[in-house]
C-alpha cells in the first residue's frame, strides 16, 4: 500500500514539477558561487602576492646595504623575521609555529645562505631549484613533505646572490575550503527547503484539481446534480471548478428541457393519435363511401397537423436549449415581408380583415429564411384564426439603432390577461384556441436563435401588439 | 423508367414500390448501402431514391460512393430528420432533391419528375401552354380560356402556369408554395386554398367544365381531360 502511494507521488506531476524546478534552482546557485569561489581565490592571491613582492624588494635592499660582517647573517634574519609577522590571511593560533613563511638567500656559488624558517633549507633549495622561481614575480613552489606549495618571490642582488621569500598557501585555501563547507551545508538546506516548498505547494494546487477530477467522475455515475467542489480563492483552478459547475449547469439544464420536452411530446401526442385511430375505425363501420372519403381526408389532416407539431415542438426546444441549426443567409426582411403578406392577404380580405403594410425600405438581416417564414406565417395564422371581421392588422417594420423591429397591432380583442406574463410559453393557448400552444413560442424561439427578442402586450385602446427585433447587418444602417 | 429505391424499412419500402409501380417506374428494391451499391453496379437505372438513415451506412455516403462509381442518375433523399443538413443542401445544389418524412405521395412522384425533367435536356421550351381549352402565352404573361382573356395579377398567372405544367397530377399545397411562392412550410390556415378559388373563380367562373378541382385531403389537380 505504501509502495504503492509512493509510486503515484514518483509519477505525480507534483514530484515531476518540484524536482525540476529543484534542478534548476540547485544549478543556478552553484553557477553563482563558482564564479563567486573563483573571485575571492583571485583576489586572496593578489594580495599575498603584492605583500610578497614588497617585502622581498626590501629584504633585498636591506641584504644589500647591510656591511658583509658577522653581523650580517643576523640583522637580515631579523628583518626577515619581522616581516613574517606580517603575514596576510595568517590565521590565529599559528603564531607560536610560524612555518607559514620562510626566508631563503642563495649565494652566487648556488650554495643556500642566510635561512629563517622551519624544516632544512637544502630541501627548500632544491625545490626553488626544480621550480625556477627567480623573480619579483611570485610562482608557485611545491617543497616535498610538505602538501601545501609555496608562492615565492625572489630578489637578485648585485653581489649575485638571490633572496627568496616564501609564504604558504595553506591560509588561503584554509579561508577557501571554509567558504566551500559553509556554502555546501547552506545550499543543501537551500535546495532540500526550496524543494519541500516547490513540492508542497504544487500538491497542494494539483490535489485541487485531483478533487475536480474525482468530484467529475462521480458525475453521471450517480447523477447531474453533483458539483465540483468551488475553491475560496478566484485563481486558475478556481476558475476551472467555476468553469466546469457553469457547465454542469447547462448540461443539467439541457437534460431536465429534454426530459420536459419528451415527457410533453409523449403527451400531447397521445390526443392526435386517439382521435385519428377513432376516425379510421369509424370509416370501416361506416357503409356510406362519402363518410368514409371524409374520414380518410380528416385523418389525413390530422396527421399533417400532427407532423408539424410535431417539427415545431423540436425546433422550439432545440432553440430554447441553444442548438437550433440556423442556415444564414443575407435577407431583405422587408421583401420577405412583403411575399408573407401578398401569400395572406387574399384569406384576410376573405375573411374581412384589412391588413396594411408599413416600412421604411430594404432592411438586410443575416437570417435562416425558412425560418423567418414560418415565424411570420406563424404570426399571421394567428391573427387570421383569432380576429373578426372588419377588424385591421397593422404591420410595421422599422430601423431602430441596430435592430430591424417588426410591429403586428390589431384591433381585435387582445390577449386574455392571465396569458399576458406567459404569451411566449410552450403550450400557452387562449380559450377560444385550437392551436397547439406553440405559435408564439416558436416565434419567440426564432428571434432569439437570431438574437433578437420577441415582446407581446395588450395596448390601452384595445388590440394585441407583438414587437419582434432582430439585430440588422451593421452595413446596411445608413 | 427504372428507379433504385433504397429504403430499409420494409412498411415504406413496400407502399413506395407499389405506388411507383403504379406510376409507371420499374422499380428495384434495396434495403442496404452494399445491396444497393452491388444494384447500381450490375444495372443502369434513371433515378435513385434513398433513404438516409440505412442499417449499415450513411445515404450520403452511399451517394457519394455511387457518384464515384460513376452513377450519374439524379437521387431524390429521403429523411426522417426534420431539419435538413447542410450535406443534403450540398446535394441538392449538386441537382439532387430530398423530401422529408412523412411525406405526400404526390409530392414524391412530383419530385421524381422535376428530376427526371431537369436531367433530360428537354426540347427548346414552347412560349406556349394549352390544357384543354385553356392556353397561356408565357412570353406575354396572358392567358385566354376558350379565347377570352383572363384578368390574371401576375403572381395568379404563376400559379396557373404551374398547375398548367403538372396538369393532371395532384399538386400539394406545400408544392404550390415553394413552386409559387418560394417557402417551404405548411401554413397552420387556408392561405393557399384561397389563392386557388380565386384563380379559379378567374379561370373556371361558371363554366360548364370546371378544370382546377380540389382533391381533398391531398391538394388540387388542374384537369387535362
Amino acid at each position: 500500500m505504501s509502495s504503492k502511494i509512493a509510486k503515484t507521488a514518483f509519477h505525480s506531476a507534483a514530484w515531476r514539477i518540484s524536482l525540476w524546478a529543484t534542478i534548476a534552482f540547485a544549478l543556478g546557485t552553484l553557477a553563482v558561487f563558482v564564479f563567486l569561489h573563483s573571485f575571492v581565490a583571485q583576489d586572496i592571491q593578489r594580495r599575498s602576492d603584492a605583500w610578497l613582492s614588497g617585502e622581498v624588494e626590501v629584504l633585498g635592499d636591506v641584504a644589500e646595504r647591510t656591511p658583509k660582517d658577522a653581523l650580517y647573517g643576523r640583522v637580515v634574519g631579523e628583518v626577515a623575521e619581522l616581516a613574517s609577522r606580517e603575514v596576510p590571511n595568517r590565521q590565529a593560533g599559528s603564531a607560536a609555529l610560524n612555518d607559514s613563511v620562510f626566508f631563503l638567500q642563495i649565494l652566487p656559488d648556488g650554495s643556500p645562505g642566510i635561512w629563517v624558517g622551519q624544516g632544512d633549507r637544502n630541501v627548500y633549495s632544491q625545490a626553488i631549484r626544480v621550480a625556477r622561481a627567480a623573480s619579483e614575480k611570485p610562482a608557485d613552489v611545491r617543497v616535498p613533505g610538505i602538501s601545501i606549495p609555496y608562492r615565492v618571490a625572489a630578489d637578485k642582488s648585485d653581489d649575485g646572490s638571490v633572496i627568496y621569500l616564501g609564504l604558504s598557501e595553506r591560509d588561503e585555501l584554509h579561508v577557501l575550503r571554509n567558504l566551500r563547507l559553509r556554502f555546501a551545508a547552506l545550499w543543501a538546506v537551500l535546495v532540500f527547503l526550496g524543494y519541500a516548498i516547490v513540492f508542497s505547494a504544487t500538491r497542494r494546487m494539483l490535489g485541487r484539481v485531483r478533487d475536480i477530477t474525482q468530484a467529475a467522475s462521480q458525475i453521471g455515475h450517480d447523477d447531474l446534480s453533483t458539483r465540483v467542489p468551488a475553491a475560496a480563492r478566484n485563481d486558475e483552478i478556481g476558475q476551472l471548478a467555476l468553469t466546469l459547475n457553469r457547465m454542469l449547469d447547462r448540461i443539467e439544464q439541457t437534460v431536465g428541457q429534454l426530459h420536459t420536452i419528451t415527457d410533453s411530446l409523449a403527451h400531447d401526442l397521445r390526443s392526435p393519435i386517439t382521435a385519428i385511430r377513432g376516425r379510421l375505425e369509424a370509416s370501416l363501420t361506416t357503409d356510406d363511401e362519402s363518410d368514409r372519403d371524409e374520414a380518410i381526408i380528416s385523418t389525413i389532416d390530422l396527421l399533417d397537423r400532427l407532423t408539424e407539431f410535431l417539427n415545431t415542438s423540436l425546433d422550439v426546444a432545440e432553440a430554447k436549449a441553444g442548438a437550433l441549426r440556423l442556415h444564414l443567409a443575407e435577407i431583405d426582411i422587408e421583401e420577405l415581408l412583403r411575399a408573407m403578406i401578398d401569400l395572406y392577404e387574399p384569406s384576410m380580405t376573405d375573411k374581412g380583415i384589412h391588413i396594411v403594410l408599413r416600412t421604411a425600405g430594404p432592411l438586410c438581416l443575416l437570417a435562416d429564411a425558412a425560418l423567418m417564414h414560418r415565424m411570420i406565417a406563424n404570426l399571421l395564422d394567428n391573427e387570421l384564426k383569432h380576429l373578426r371581421p372588419a377588424s385591421t392588422v397593422q404591420v410595421e417594420l422599422q430601423l431602430q439603432d441596430t435592430h430591424a423591429v417588426l410591429m403586428l397591432t390589431d384591433d381585435g380583442p387582445g390577449f386574455e390577461e392571465s396569458l399576458l406574463a406567459h404569451l411566449f410559453e410552450r403550450r400557452i393557448k387562449g380559450r377560444e384556441s385550437n392551436g397547439h400552444g406553440l405559435g408564439l413560442a416558436f416565434v419567440d424561439a426564432v428571434a432569439r436563435a437570431h438574437g433578437g427578442a420577441a415582446t407581446g402586450s395588450n395596448r390601452p385602446d384595445g388590440g394585441a401588439q407583438i414587437q419582434i427585433a432582430l439585430p440588422v447587418i451593421a452595413s446596411s444602417i445608413h | 423508367m427504372r428507379l433504385l429505391l433504397v429504403e430499409d424499412e420494409l412498411d415504406i419500402q413496400g407502399f413506395l414500390r407499389r405506388s411507383l409501380e403504379e406510376a409507371g417506374y420499374h422499380v428495384t428494391a434495396t434495403s442496404n448501402c452494399v445491396a444497393a451499391e452491388r444494384a447500381a453496379v450490375e444495372e443502369t437505372f434513371d433515378i435513385l431514391i434513398v433513404d438516409l438513415g440505412l442499417p449499415d451506412g450513411d445515404g450520403i455516403t452511399l451517394i457519394l460512393r455511387l457518384r464515384e462509381l460513376g452513377v450519374r442518375a439524379p437521387v431524390l433523399i429521403l429523411s426522417a430528420r426534420r431539419s435538413v443538413d447542410d450535406r443534403v443542401r450540398g446535394l441538392e445544389q449538386g441537382g439532387d432533391d430530398y423530401l422529408t418524412k412523412p411525406f405526400a405521395l404526390a409530392e414524391l412522384l412530383a419530385r421524381l419528375r422535376n428530376l427526371l425533367k431537369r436531367n433530360t435536356p428537354s426540347t427548346a421550351e414552347s412560349a406556349r401552354l394549352r390544357v384543354m381549352d385553356l392556353e397561356l402565352d408565357l412570353l406575354r404573361r396572358e392567358a385566354t380560356r376558350a379565347g377570352q382573356l383572363l384578368q390574371l395579377t401576375q403572381q395568379e398567372f404563376v400559379l396557373l402556369e404551374y398547375l398548367c405544367r403538372n396538369a393532371g397530377r395532384v399538386v400539394t399545397r406545400t408544392m404550390i408554395l415553394e413552386a409559387v411562392w418560394g417557402m417551404r412550410f405548411h401554413p397552420d390556415t387556408n392561405v393557399v386554398d384561397v389563392h386557388i378559388y380565386r384563380l379559379r373563380g378567374k379561370v373556371d367562373g361558371d363554366s360548364k367544365q370546371p378544370l382546377i378541382r380540389t382533391m381533398r385531403g391531398v391538394g388540387y389537380v388542374l384537369k387535362d381531360r
